[in-house]
């Protein structure tokens, strides 16, 4: 043990003393560059910079946007920013989806919010959201009684069938205040197209999607207008005003009717996606699935069709008997969907009092 | 140059004031919908009188049956019901049905006095608060109430889809016992959802292949009770039969009616070569239709009686031809993968289904007259043999297990794919035809 403690204390004195004496600690300065200053007076240092800034004349240019052709019309410019106003009613909008959490994939809806108003689609627990996207492709290739649009996963057991996705909801015990009971619903489990048995054992990875929509059209970007103080007064100015003043004034003739900004694409969609969810063609015959009818309807102010209303203007593609079951499958579908009202913009009540639809069922033949 | 810009930009602002404006109603084209099962209601019939209860309320859930069974109408069940109906004649409640989505209902009342039962019935579109078509009235014997189900159910299917329906059909089939060393067969006839089952021969010769008549009284089959197959004609009614074709050292087979019913189109094994032939049933006068050295066989003739598809090896592997009625040179249609065989002409005349056997499986499917858009519909160990509703919208078929236990029973199956389900016999079944509507 002795030898050992003498051992280690010679070679600890002979490192301490090898570290303190051999260099390690001592400093070695990094190379570094010199360069040799000279000291100047504070006005030569003025002149200095007086002599880097640029010329005052460098303020010249601004005369350069001057068109030289003044075509740009601003009365009619901002007519069109009309458009980009529309995004103000997106809030007023957004209950759509709220009502219609599946139409969301085939919703063109500018409003990126869409997303984040589809509590189906995001389960609370993160572990089932990250299922979800490889779980979804699934339903599109097993049998189901539903054929549809889109896609639609089995709702939870326990969960009524609905057109809206609902969460449960029980009365909490120590509520002094009555609540309500809202009993889970989801909608019906569907698929893209009909699965026959020939197909089910080929494989369960997807063969197709849905197409997704178009992107819808970015709003026009405002180009800027130059002042009006700029505009030369010239004499074709003058005649292109007079122009435009006259042709204005023709076309407020026939504008009495409806009032305000027409419907939104994406509110034309959201009808669009209301109604067809409701237009079951299972049960038609080939001939009538080969029928094309328009469909008149007057709606009330709160969206409902009005029943009586409801006819058949015009049909092409079959017989008049399959014009009558197509006619028939086409008013069930504005009946049921719109008995709770359609989700229109109220303020533009004018422009959907009367609505043309036509049913095309083409495309559902080959499904 | 100047003026000529003013125009165009009068007109432009002109447009698009006008656009804005939007005059007239607002159009939205729909072009996608869904395809489910449409909810319907069958309140149990009213019946008048004790006597009729019973067969009232029979009758109601047979015809539920016969719509929920071909798939494109599902029932709400009585349990979800509002309002009841007690009386035939009373002013239907719309909103109780529209509550609970019955989208169809159907309403009636049973009335029996001695041997006579009359059954009356209602078919409203609930949504549209409409009657669909006049309420109507069957009479007959009151142990015929099924068939009066299965009109009634005609006339709801027929009223709300826009085509022909099935349910008031018959279909015969070969019926087998044993196993699959030592099986017997016989000819049955039942009804189209395997009740009333018949049997229209004994099982001491193989039987194959029964075929209706365009007008459901007559049967051909082929049996080998001479040892050989031949054909025969069986009238169903009277339960008695003749050999139709008869030449020694020859072997017929794989008769079908023309839709005359008057030309039996068949296949005549002679001289080593197999062809189709046709052969008028009064005169007994036959007529060759294909002279080739390769196997044809399983002819059957479009609605229209012009054309003939059958089965051929002459291109090497089985395939599908379609002819002339009167013989000549035949087109091939059929181009996929595998053997294709047993084509059968839809009524409707646009679709031949067919049996394939690609990759070891066998499938049920059908293809347009030209041979495009072949769908395969079913898949299995074996199926084989379709037969067409007389709607041209359902296909029954034989499907058949695998190992010596094998048993051989009916399915149906929609021209869609959807809808595959089992027909029940009372044993093995193969070899279905399906009759044409009775009258």
């Amino acid at each position: 043990m002795q030898t050992g403690t003498k051992i280690s204390g010679f070679a600890h004195v002979g490192l301490i003393g090898w570290m303190v004496f051999g260099g390690v600690f001592s400093a070695h300065p990094d190379p570094f560059e010199a360069r040799e200053v000279s000291v100047i007076s504070a006005q030569d240092f003025d002149a200095f910079l007086a002599a880097q800034q640029p010329p005052a004349t460098a303020a010249q240019p601004a005369a350069l946007p001057v068109p030289e052709i003044p075509l740009d019309t601003p009365d009619v410019q901002t007519e069109t920013d009309v458009e980009p106003d529309q995004v103000q009613p997106s809030e007023t909008s957004q209950p759509e989806t709220d009502a219609a959490p599946n139409a969301v994939p085939t919703l063109p809806t500018p409003d990126p919010d869409i997303t984040d108003a589809t509590p189906v689609l995001q389960p609370p627990e993160p572990e089932i959201s990250e299922i979800n996207p490889t779980e979804t492709p699934n339903p599109a290739v097993r049998p189901v009684d539903r054929v549809a649009p889109t896609p639609v996963a089995p709702a939870p057991p326990d969960v009524r069938p609905d057109d809206v996705t609902n969460p449960e909801v029980s009365p909490d015990k120590g509520a002094e205040t009555p609540q309500d009971v809202q009993e889970a619903t989801a909608p019906e489990e569907a698929n893209d197209r009909i699965v026959t048995e020939a197909d089910e054992t080929s494989t369960l990875a997807p063969s197709r999607s849905v197409r997704p929509p178009a992107r819808p059209a970015a709003p026009p970007v405002a180009t800027p207008t130059p002042d009006s103080q700029s505009e030369p007064d010239t004499s074709v100015n003058a005649s292109i005003n007079d122009a435009l003043s006259e042709a204005m004034e023709t076309a407020e003739t026939p504008r009495a009717a409806p009032a305000g900004p027409p419907l939104s694409q994406g509110e034309k969609d959201a009808l669009r996606v209301s109604v067809s969810r409701c237009w079951n063609v299972g049960s038609l015959s080939t001939e009538a699935l080969g029928t094309t009818v328009v469909v008149a309807v007057s709606m009330t102010p709160d969206g409902k069709p009005e029943t009586s209303t409801i006819r058949m203007l015009s049909s092409s593609g079959g017989s008049d008997g399959a014009a009558q079951q197509a006619f028939s499958a086409a008013r069930r579908a504005v009946i049921r969907c719109g008995a709770s009202g359609f989700d229109l913009p109220t303020e533009k009540y004018d422009h959907w009092r009367d609505i043309e639809m036509t049913f095309n069922p083409e495309r559902m033949r080959i499904k | 140059m100047m003026k000529v810009l003013v125009g165009i930009l009068a007109g432009l602002v002109l447009m698009s004031a006008q656009a804005m404006a939007q005059s007239g109603p607002l159009r939205i084209e729909i072009t996608e919908g869904v395809i489910e099962p449409l909810p319907f209601a069958v309140p149990d019939f009213v019946p008048d009188g004790a006597s009729a209860s019973e067969i009232s309320a029979q009758l109601s859930r047979l015809v539920a049956s016969d719509l929920s069974g071909t798939g494109l109408f599902r029932e709400v069940p009585a349990s979800a019901y509002i309002s009841k109906v007690t009386d035939f004649s009373a002013p239907v409640q719309y909103a109780d049905w529209k509550a609970i989505n019955a989208q169809a209902l159907i309403t009636g009342s049973v009335k029996v006095s001695g041997s006579r039962l009359t059954v009356q019935f209602r078919i409203y579109d609930v949504f549209s608060g409409d009657e669909l078509g006049t309420g109507l009235q069957f009479v007959g014997a009151p142990d015929g109430w099924r068939r009066m189900a299965h009109k009634v159910a005609d006339v709801v299917y027929s009223r709300i889809t826009g085509e022909g329906s099935y349910f008031d059909s018959r279909v015969v089939f070969v019926s087998e016992t044993g196993p699959k060393n030592d099986r017997h067969k016989r000819l049955a006839i039942m009804d189209y959802d395997g009740a009333n089952v018949q049997y229209l021969t004994d099982s001491a010769a193989i039987v194959l292949a029964p075929r209706f008549s365009p007008t459901g009284d007559r049967v051909l089959y082929t049996s080998y009770e001479t040892g050989f197959p031949r054909i025969y004609v069986l009238d169903v009614g009277k339960v008695e039969r003749r050999v139709l074709e008869e030449q020694d050292g020859t072997m017929s087979f794989a008769p079908r009616f023309a839709p005359d019913g008057r030309t039996v189109v068949y296949s005549l094994y002679k001289g080593g070569t197999t062809d189709i032939y046709t052969l008028d049933i009064n005169n007994g006068k036959s007529k060759r239709l294909t002279n080739a050295t390769s196997i044809d066989t399983a002819p059957s003739y479009s609605p229209d009686g012009k054309q003939i598809v059958f089965e051929s090896d002459r291109s090497g592997t089985q395939q599908l031809y379609i002819m002339s009625a009167s013989g000549g040179e035949a087109r091939r249609i059929s181009f996929g993968q595998g053997r294709y065989g047993t084509p059968v002409w839809s009524p409707r005349g646009d679709l031949i289904a067919f049996t394939k056997q690609s990759k070891g499986r066998f499938h049920i499917g059908v293809m347009r007259v030209d041979g495009s858009e072949e769908r395969l519909l079913t898949a299995s160990f074996l199926d084989e043999g379709p037969t067409w509703a007389p709607n041209g919208r359902v296909i029954m078929f034989t499907r058949e297990t695998q190992g010596a236990k094998g048993r051989a029973s009916l399915y149906s199956v929609d021209i869609t794919g959807r809808n595959l389900r089992p027909v029940r016999t009372p044993e093995g079944a193969s070899d279905p035809a399906w009759s044409p509507l009775q009258k």
